[in-house]
C-alpha cells in the first residue's frame, strides 16, 4: 500500500478533527467562567467567600478590581458585586445536595495595592501577592501563601498550613494542625499559634519588634544571626529547648525563673526585640541561620 | 442571706441571661459593681446579637476592655500585651466577619475570658488545695457550657457538602480535646503552674472556636 502524500485539504480535516476532540475535552473546565472589572477609590475592601478552590490575588496599579472566577459545575454560581467602595465574591451553592467536586470554583483577582481584603476559604488554596492593605484570611483545611505583603495580616486556619513570604507589617496566624513558615519576613509583630503543628521563623527580628510564637506540640524553630538583637525566653513545660545564641543575662532583671518546664532566658546582642517562644511538649530550637 | 463571690456566681450567669434570676445571684449583682458591668455588657450582646438578621454588629468596646483590664489587674497578662492586641483581639475576631456565631457561644467567649481571669491570682502564695478549688471553681462552668454546645452541634459528615472541611474540623475537634485532657491533667498536678492553665484556656477557646464553626456548616454559601 503506498502513503498518500499529506495534502493541504488532508491537514485541514485533521486540524479541524483535533480543534472538535480537544474543544469536546477542554468544555468542561471551561463551562463558566466570568469576567469583571470594578472601578474602586483608595482603600477598598474585597470580600471573597468559597467553599472550595482556589483563589489567587494579586495586586496592580490600577484602581479596578478585575475579577476571573471560574467553575465547573451547574449547581453552583459565582456572584461578583460592587457595593459602594466593596467588592463582595461569593460562591452559591444551588442545590441541597451536592458532590465534593462540583462545589469548587476558582478565583484570579487583581486588586489595587491598597485595597482591604476579607477571604474565607475552607478548601483548595489561598494566595496573595503584593497587597499592602490589611487583610483577614479563615480557612478549614485550605494552605494560606502570603508573599510580599504588608498591613495588618490575620490569618486561621483549622488545618491548611500557611507560608509568609518576605511580608511585613502585623502578622496573626493561628491554626489547630497547621504548619507556619514565616520566610524573610520584616514585621515588627508576629503572632502566631498553632496546636500540633510545627512553627519556622527566618526573619529579621526588628527593633521594638514582638515576636511570640507558641505550639503545644511539633517543632518551633527561630533562625538568628551575629547581628540581630533580642531578648529571648523560651519555655517547653514537657519538651526541650535546643539553643545555639550565646545569652546574657538580661539586663532589666525582670524575669523570675519559672517553676515549672524548661526554660531559656536571655538577651542577645542589644535585646531590641522581643522573642517568646511556648509549648506545651513540642521541641524549641534557637539555631544559627546557614 | 448567704452571699457568693464573682466566681460563684459564674455558675449562676447563663440562667441569669436567660432570665432566671436566683436570689443569691441578685444579691452578688447588688453589691459586685464588676459582675453587674459584666452583665450589662452580655445584656447589649445579647440585644446586639438579635438584631443580627439585618446587620452584623460588633460587641460593645467596653466589655473587651473590662475583661482585658481585668487580666491585667490581676497580672494574668501584661499592659504591652494589650497595647499589641488591642487592634484585633480574638474576641473581636470572633465577630468579624459574617455573623455565625449562637448566642451560646458568645456566653461562652466571655465565660472563658472571666474564667481565666478568676481562676487564681499569680501574685499571691497560695496553697496547692486553694490553686485546685480556684481552677475547679473557674473551669467547671466553662467545660458545662462546652458539653451543651457541643450536645447542640450537629457532627454528622454526611450535613456537609465537603467532607474535606468536615474531617478537618473532627480532626481538629479530636486534637483540641485531647489538648484540653493533658492540659487538665497537668493543671491539677500542677495547679499553680500558669503556663499548663495559660495553654488549658487556649485549648477551650479553640474548642469553642471549632464547634461554632462546625454549627455553622451546611448553612455557608447558600
Amino acid at each position: 500500500m503506498s502513503i498518500q502524500p499529506f495534502t493541504t485539504h488532508n491537514r485541514k480535516t485533521v486540524i479541524l478533527i483535533a480543534s472538535a476532540v480537544f474543544l469536546t475535552a477542554a468544555s468542561p473546565a471551561l463551562a463558566h467562567q466570568i469576567e469583571k472589572h470594578f472601578k474602586v477609590e483608595p482603600r477598598s475592601v474585597i470580600t471573597i467567600h468559597n467553599p472550595n478552590g482556589k483563589v489567587i490575588v494579586k495586586a496592580w496599579t490600577k484602581s479596578e478590581v478585575m475579577v476571573i472566577a471560574s467553575h465547573i459545575s451547574d449547581k453552583v454560581e459565582v456572584a461578583a458585586e460592587q457595593t459602594g467602595n466593596r467588592v463582595d465574591l461569593m460562591t452559591h451553592q444551588l442545590a441541597d445536595t451536592i458532590a465534593p467536586e462540583d462545589l469548587r470554583a476558582d478565583y484570579d483577582v487583581t486588586v489595587p495595592e491598597d485595597a482591604e481584603l476579607q477571604i474565607h476559604d475552607d478548601s483548595g488554596e489561598v494566595s496573595v501577592t503584593n497587597v499592602m492593605g490589611d487583610m483577614n484570611v479563615e480557612t478549614v483545611a485550605a494552605g494560606v501563601d502570603l508573599e510580599d505583603d504588608a498591613g495588618y495580616l490575620n490569618v486561621k486556619t483549622v488545618g491548611g498550613p500557611f507560608q509568609c513570604l518576605r511580608c511585613a507589617g502585623q502578622i496573626e496566624v493561628t491554626s489547630i494542625s497547621g504548619n507556619f513558615r514565616f520566610l524573610d519576613v520584616r514585621s515588627y509583630h508576629v503572632s502566631a499559634r498553632t496546636s500540633t503543628g510545627n512553627i519556622r521563623f527566618d526573619g529579621e527580628f526588628l527593633p521594638n519588634g514582638t515576636y511570640r510564637l507558641k505550639n503545644y506540640s511539633g517543632v518551633i524553630e527561630v533562625r538568628f544571626s551575629p547581628g540581630d538583637s533580642f531578648d529571648l525566653h523560651a519555655t517547653s513545660l514537657k519538651g526541650k529547648v535546643n539553643n545555639q545564641a550565646q545569652l546574657t543575662p538580661h539586663n532589666h532583671g525582670d524575669r523570675s525563673v519559672p517553676k515549672y518546664g524548661n526554660t531559656l532566658f536571655g538577651t542577645f546582642n542589644a535585646g531590641q526585640a522581643k522573642v517568646e517562644l511556648s509549648s506545651f511538649d513540642g521541641t524549641i530550637n534557637i539555631l544559627k541561620r546557614d | 442571706m448567704a452571699t457568693i463571690d464573682c466566681k460563684e456566681f459564674l455558675v449562676y450567669l447563663e440562667p441569669w441571661m436567660e432570665g432566671q434570676h436566683h436570689p443569691f445571684a441578685e444579691a452578688h449583682l447588688g453589691e459586685c459593681a464588676q459582675c453587674r458591668a459584666m452583665v450589662e455588657d452580655l445584656n447589649q450582646i445579647q440585644v446586639s446579637a438579635q438584631a443580627w438578621g439585618a446587620e452584623e454588629a460588633e460587641p460593645p468596646a467596653r466589655l473587651w476592655t473590662s475583661l482585658r483590664a481585668q487580666l491585667v489587674e490581676e497580672g494574668l497578662i501584661r499592659e504591652e500585651e494589650v497595647v499589641a492586641e488591642t487592634r484585633r483581639s480574638w474576641f473581636h475576631g470572633w465577630f468579624s466577619g459574617r455573623p455565625r456565631l449562637a448566642l451560646a457561644g458568645v456566653y461562652l467567649a466571655a465565660l472563658i475570658a472571666v474564667a481565666f481571669a478568676l481562676s487564681g491570682p499569680v501574685n499571691e502564695r497560695i496553697n496547692r488545695q486553694r490553686w485546685l478549688a480556684g481552677m475547679e471553681d473557674s473551669t467547671t462552668p466553662v467545660r458545662a457550657h462546652l458539653a451543651k454546645l457541643e450536645q447542640n452541634t450537629t457532627l454528622s459528615p454526611l450535613l456537609d457538602s465537603n467532607p474535606t472541611v468536615t474531617a478537618s474540623l473532627h480532626d481538629g475537634l479530636a486534637i483540641v480535646d485531647n489538648h484540653i485532657a493533658l492540659c487538665e491533667k497537668s493543671v491539677s498536678e500542677e495547679p499553680d503552674n500558669e503556663m499548663a492553665r495559660d495553654f488549658l484556656f487556649d485549648a477551650y477557646q479553640q474548642k469553642a472556636e471549632l464547634l461554632a464553626q462546625l454549627s455553622d456548616r451546611g448553612g455557608y454559601g447558600r
